[in-house]
């Protein structure tokens, strides 16, 4: 019963891939509609992709989860730039393989391909962020 | 339009009610209601009932859920879902046609039964969406406004943590609260992380719970009482995180533009409200709604609370029930309780928890989660003492 979403998203899961408004700049991720959230306009947009990495805008640590999940689990609003330039898009992202102690705001994180979780079996792939690998402490 | 007054006001106990069915909640709230009625009401005098629930233990998915406790059959039932603003949005919405007079008589009731399922709300973190929320939980999108507001404007994890221990000192006063013990900040800093940088005592518990309020047009109102409670202004608005606002990672501009559209109702500012019932699903809510209802500046609600202003016998009194954090947060529940509390208020009659200022004005207010948009609905009602 969940692989529609799947399928409608896999270019945004998979290839970052994103659409920016013509009108005011506004990057859809990971919706593709009409009309843009932030100036209403309806219509033009550019396909975009957004860049593997990413500035922390806020950020938590989850520490009690459901057991499917590693905790502690970082996770983080993330301003991801497209790779053309031009605004970023704001998004949730899922940190791994990072300390709790080493994330903060402001700084840079890179994506990383993973495999996200399965459904029914089927895996299910995206991106994870963490601290750059230069920037390990 | 027609004005409109709260005539009665119930409530049961909040708490973990596993002995009580979401009919008995419901059916218990209503009586309460009735019999809170200063002249008495019969149930043939109800024309309309609004109903609001999540409906998460599922017992409810229709207009019946209050029809079949309640007994009031053969009229319009309408039930509202509006996330955590659903007690609130059945308010406004039963006053709305009670004030265009599609209804002299008005119930609104609500109900939630959260510790039925062991899984409840923790299994919408599992939700299998990559980008919309997968493994992200409530204190996740709350702490994000917090991590982000000590950033920003300098606010401290103790500010913070003062909003837990002035709700329990209120808890501990009220009747109806769930949790009744009193806890100092070192209480809340050392209770255990839940979500980084928010521990247990920053979160409302999982709490059952029911309420029901009666209200009536100015054509019946001496009907029912000598001291009605008066409804002066409403509002509703919604906004999403995605948009890219820098400013909704800090509060939530929701309320800001309910709170805009309710007291241009009213014809007040925010320096007129003398009570106030707001949403602290977790202390920081609170903290951040102090600034988007306009009791103080953007950045200045840790200043705000440490200062006492919204204590019990502050000069701005918030949540003198105990808020969710101390009451808890039965989610079709809540802002009807929450509106019960601001009529008690403004009539005198809140007991222990009675603020010293003769109230005028009394704000109950609401936000609702949308997974990757947190409180990205915000539902506002103002009362007054005095007929608008």
């Amino acid at each position: 019963m969940y692989e529609p979403p799947f399928t409608r998203d896999r270019d945004a899961n998979e290839r970052l891939a994103a659409r920016e408004c013509d009108a005011c700049g506004w990057v859809s991720f990971p919706e593709h509609r009409e009309i843009c959230k932030r100036c209403g306009s309806v219509g033009e947009w550019t396909d975009t992709e957004l860049e593997e990495r990413g500035t922390v805008q806020s950020y938590v640590v989850q520490q009690r989860l459901p057991d499917e999940f590693e905790t502690p689990l970082p996770l983080a609003i993330m301003d991801v730039p497209q790779t053309s330039g031009g605004d970023p898009a704001r998004v949730y992202g899922l940190f791994t393989e990072t300390d709790p102690e080493h994330i903060d705001i402001g700084m840079e994180a890179e994506a990383d391909f993973r495999r996200i979780f399965d459904v029914d079996g089927l895996p299910i792939h995206s991106f994870k962020f963490k601290r750059p690998r230069g920037d390990r402490l | 339009m027609r004005d409109v007054a709260v005539v009665g006001a119930g409530m049961i106990d909040f708490g973990e009610l596993f002995e009580q069915s979401f009919d008995d909640m419901a059916e218990r709230a209503y009586l309460n209601a009735l019999d809170d009625v200063d002249k008495g009401i019969d149930s043939e005098d109800i024309d309309a009932a609004w109903f609001g629930t999540l409906d998460i233990a599922e017992n409810a998915s229709s207009g019946l859920g209050l029809s079949h406790p309640t007994g009031l059959f053969e009229m319009p039932v309408t039930r509202v879902e509006n996330a955590c603003a659903t007690g609130s949005t059945a308010f406004r919405s039963a006053v709305e046609a009670v004030r265009a007079g599609s209804a002299d008589v008005a119930l609104v009731l609500g109900a939630e039964k959260m510790r039925d399922s062991a899984g409840g709300l923790i299994e919408g973190a599992s939700l299998e969406q990559v980008w919309r929320g997968r493994g992200v939980t409530m204190p996740a999108f709350f702490g994000l406004r917090a991590t982000r507001h000590m950033e920003e404007y300098g606010t401290t994890r103790e500010q913070v943590a003062e909003v837990s221990v002035k709700n329990h000192e209120n808890g501990s006063k009220y009747p109806h609260a769930h949790y009744r013990f009193t806890c100092s900040v070192e209480d809340v800093v050392d209770s255990p992380q839940v979500t980084y940088p928010l521990n247990l005592y920053d979160c409302c518990p999982v709490t059952d719970g029911a309420a029901a309020t009666v209200i009536v047009s100015e054509d019946v109102v001496e009907e029912y009482t000598d001291d009605p409670v008066w409804v002066a202004g409403s509002g509703l608005a919604t906004d999403t995180v995605q948009r890219g606002a820098d400013e909704s990672l800090a509060g939530f501009p929701a309320t800001q533009q309910a709170a805009e559209q309710a007291y241009e109702e009213a014809d007040i500012t925010a320096d007129d409200i003398d009570v106030a019932e707001v949403h602290d699903c977790f202390t920081i809510t609170e903290l951040v709604t102090y600034e988007d209802l306009g009791f103080c500046e953007k950045g200045e609600g840790g200043a705000f609370v440490e200062s006492g202003k919204p204590h019990l016998d502050g000069e701005k009194p918030v949540n003198p029930s105990g808020g969710l954090l101390a009451k808890g947060h039965p989610i079709g529940a809540t802002g009807v309780a929450q509106v019960n509390e601001i009529y008690e208020q403004l009539r005198g009659e809140a007991g222990a928890v009675q603020v010293e200022n003769d109230p005028e004005y009394g704000l109950q207010h609401n936000i609702g989660i949308g997974r990757d948009a947190t409180g990205s609905v915000s539902c506002i009602n103002v009362l007054s003492k005095d007929r608008p």
